[in-house]
């Protein structure tokens, strides 16, 4: 009987004892910005659903996946880059993890990480960040940063995907002056800069530039210039939630221009209501597919679907959630063919990815940035939307994926 | 393109002076300098959002309810906390900035993040002013900016409070010695200047959407003016609002918007380096404070 009593109470213990070891993901990013919020939920629900299934196969054992995040809060402005980086160094000396999702939410402190990660040797599959130097920086010194990958979309194929929708709005309606305006960040200087030359080469008229300061709230003196100029495009980059400003002025001043590019708060659905229903028209950059369902790619649309079941809301963001839902399984995916956790075998496995995911197909180039184009087959995606009367996210470019045929709003006229 | 410069010069001149005149006034009465203003904005700006979206009730009474509600927590931040260490102006600034910090990391925590929040107009719709289009919401608060100043003198030269409130702004032992209770006035103060900031909120957020980082610009933006006026002082908020919201504007078109944010930190350095008090603060100037 006293056998059976401490059989029965070992049997717990046992259990425990037996149980293998959580592998620890960190999230270090700026949780307090709608990007990082639901990049955060998008890892978990992917989390969730390994874990549901077992976890992650090493060596024939099963290893449930387990998040550790914290706000680093990089995407505030007045925070200095080295206090954000603490956040990633505590993560990875006080929380073991091993290996980093999503990763600084801003270009600056993504890229001042990239050498704490080299010193620790923990892989990063950055989700934000879209500078170009990080891809750089990358092909430069490859083995110094072989850990440092991105699976978002980065500021040079945003330039690709801005430009291929300007000429469709070229082609449509015979527009060809544009006036830039774009947020006083790295990303977006670089984009905006960027486009304006592009543009030029293509034929397009300048009209003008201008960068404004994160947290600017008028935006009145550029959009009177965007009307005297004659400029029949803006094409605004904006991440900021004060870019929704500009929205309701381009709609109170009547400005008689189209909206093509990104405004943060112009991507997810809940713009609709938050502008009023005025939005007609408006073109916006969706960075990653998935974010937004795409019919002609099946995956997309299951992660839009299993996030709105999983957190009873739409997402919101243009940016992020998907490639931080897929990140998560290019990593289960690295493990389990490394067959272990060490960083240089996992970083092989992550180099070797090719798979289908929310984003479209994922594959790294040598610089470890997801390549991206206009073939789902191929490639991970991003698209433009254009908003209906109807308060629908119209999928318009590229036309492998288009879903729907571009629109002038109320007041404007084809150039053609 | 200027007569546009001119008008919208105007209304961001009045927007900001909107944003300073509850700041100004509680310093200005009760010597207390409440960081914890731009919080009490976004508090009310968030508070407005969910009395009429979540709790379904009509906007007036959803503003009515959110202008009192903040001047009733204004009211207990000075009951509670501030009370206790009138007069120590560091410990004062650090407590108020820690409340207001944490009003607005809770916001965040509770997850007001996103950009979905945002405010109605009062009334939809837009004017062509000489060709240039300014909606409704803007005149709106022209005219609401220039009743509030009205108000303002109304009240503190014709009303008990108001005298009272005058009364220990000169002089606060003298003001005890003539029977006013200064503790009670110096609370109402704070109440007060929370419920401008409210309203500032109500009237200036339904142009853009609610968001926790706008609390720090309405705090900078707040104390800009008033070291640029002179702290405590109605007449100088209102003529730094219009230098600085005037110089915002051609700033942002004639060099660019890039170049804004140094146009409130260059009128702070050269009003510290010229007049240290500010236009017309009446603070010592800093030759007599050496």
């Amino acid at each position: 009987m006293g056998f059976l009593v401490l059989f029965l109470l070992f049997i717990p213990f046992s259990f425990v004892c037996q149980a293998a070891e959580p592998i620890i993901i960190g999230v270090p990013t700026s949780l307090g910005f709608l990007e990082g919020a639901e990049g955060l939920n998008s890892v978990n629900l992917a989390v969730e659903e390994i874990n549901a299934k077992g976890g992650v196969t090493i060596k024939g054992v099963k290893h449930p996946l387990k998040v550790e995040a914290i706000d680093i809060r990089d995407a505030a402005p007045g925070v200095p880059v080295p206090e954000a980086l603490l956040g990633i160094e505590k993560l990875i000396l006080e929380k073991k993890i091993k290996a980093i999702v999503l990763a600084p939410f801003r270009s600056e402190a993504l890229l001042a990480s990239m050498d704490i990660i080299s010193k620790y040797k923990v892989p990063m599959l950055a989700t934000t960040a879209m500078s170009p130097d990080y891809s750089k920086k990358i092909l430069e010194s490859p083995e110094k940063y072989k850990y440092c990958f991105r699976v978002c979309l980065d500021a040079p194929y945003l330039v690709g995907y801005l430009k291929g929708g300007m000429e469709f709005v070229n082609k449509e309606f015979g527009f060809k002056k544009v006036f830039i305006m774009h947020q006083d960040v790295a990303w977006a200087r670089a984009t905006g800069n960027a486009m304006a030359g592009i543009l030029k080469n293509a034929g397009w008229e300048v009209l003008g530039q201008e960068a404004y300061p994160t947290g600017a709230g008028d935006f009145s003196a550029g959009l009177m210039k965007t009307r005297q100029s004659g400029a029949q495009v803006i094409l605004p980059i904006f991440d900021m939630p004060q870019s929704g400003t500009l929205v309701k002025q381009w709609n109170t001043m009547k400005i008689p221009a189209l909206l093509v590019g990104f405004i943060s708060p112009l991507a997810g659905p809940g713009a609709w209501k938050t502008f009023d229903r005025k939005i007609d028209g408006a073109m916006n950059a969706i960075f990653e597919v998935g974010n937004v369902p795409v019919k002609k790619i099946p995956k997309s649309v299951a992660f839009y679907e299993a996030y709105k079941k999983r957190y009873n809301k739409e997402i919101e963001a243009g940016h992020c959630p998907a490639p931080a839902y897929d990140s998560v399984y290019i990593l289960a995916e690295a493990i389990e063919k490394a067959g272990s956790i060490d960083p240089d075998a996992v970083t092989a496995a992550i180099e070797k990815t090719d798979r289908q995911g929310a984003i479209g197909r994922i594959r790294f180039g040598k610089n470890h940035q997801v390549i991206f184009g206009n073939d789902p087959k191929e490639t991970a995606m991003a698209c433009i939307i254009q908003w209906s009367k109807n308060g629908a996210r119209d999928i318009v470019f590229p036309e492998s994926v288009a879903e729907a045929k571009i629109h002038l709003p109320e007041g404007l006229k084809s150039a053609k | 393109m200027w007569i546009g410069t001119l008008i919208y010069g105007f209304i961001n001149s009045v927007i900001l002076a909107l944003i300073a005149l509850g700041f100004n006034l509680t310093f200005g009465i009760s010597g207390v300098a409440n960081f914890a203003y731009g919080a009490f904005y976004i508090l009310a700006g968030y508070g407005t959002w969910i009395l009429i979206n979540t709790l379904k009730i009509p906007f007036v009474a959803a503003i009515v309810l959110a202008i009192l509600s903040t001047m009733l927590i204004g009211a207990l931040l000075y009951r509670v906390v501030l009370l206790r260490i009138r007069g120590l102006v560091i410990s004062e600034v650090i407590a108020t900035f820690g409340i207001g910090l944490a009003i607005l990391e809770f916001f965040r925590y509770l997850g007001f993040i996103g950009f979905e929040y945002t405010l109605p107009v009062f009334i939809d719709g837009s004017l062509s002013i000489f060709g240039t289009f300014v909606d409704y919401q803007r005149l709106l608060i022209v005219g609401i900016g220039c009743l509030l100043a009205l108000f303002l003198w109304a009240f503190t030269h014709y009303t008990k409070i108001g005298l009272a409130f005058r009364g220990i702004a000169q002089e606060e032992r003298t003001a005890l010695s003539l029977g006013i209770n200064t503790d009670w006035i110096a609370m109402l103060s704070v109440a007060f200047g929370a419920g401008l900031s409210a309203l500032a909120a109500i009237t200036i957020l339904p142009l853009g959407t609610i968001s926790v980082e706008g609390g720090y610009d309405i705090l900078i933006n707040a104390l800009a003016v008033c070291i640029v006026g002179g702290l405590g002082s109605t007449g100088g908020v209102i003529l730094a609002s219009f230098l600085i919201g005037y110089a915002q504007m051609i700033t942002s078109t004639y060099l660019g918007p890039h170049w804004i944010m140094i146009v409130s930190l260059v009128a702070i350095l050269t009003i510290l380096a010229v007049k240290p008090s500010g236009l017309f603060g009446k603070q010592k100037e800093l030759e007599e404070r050496i």
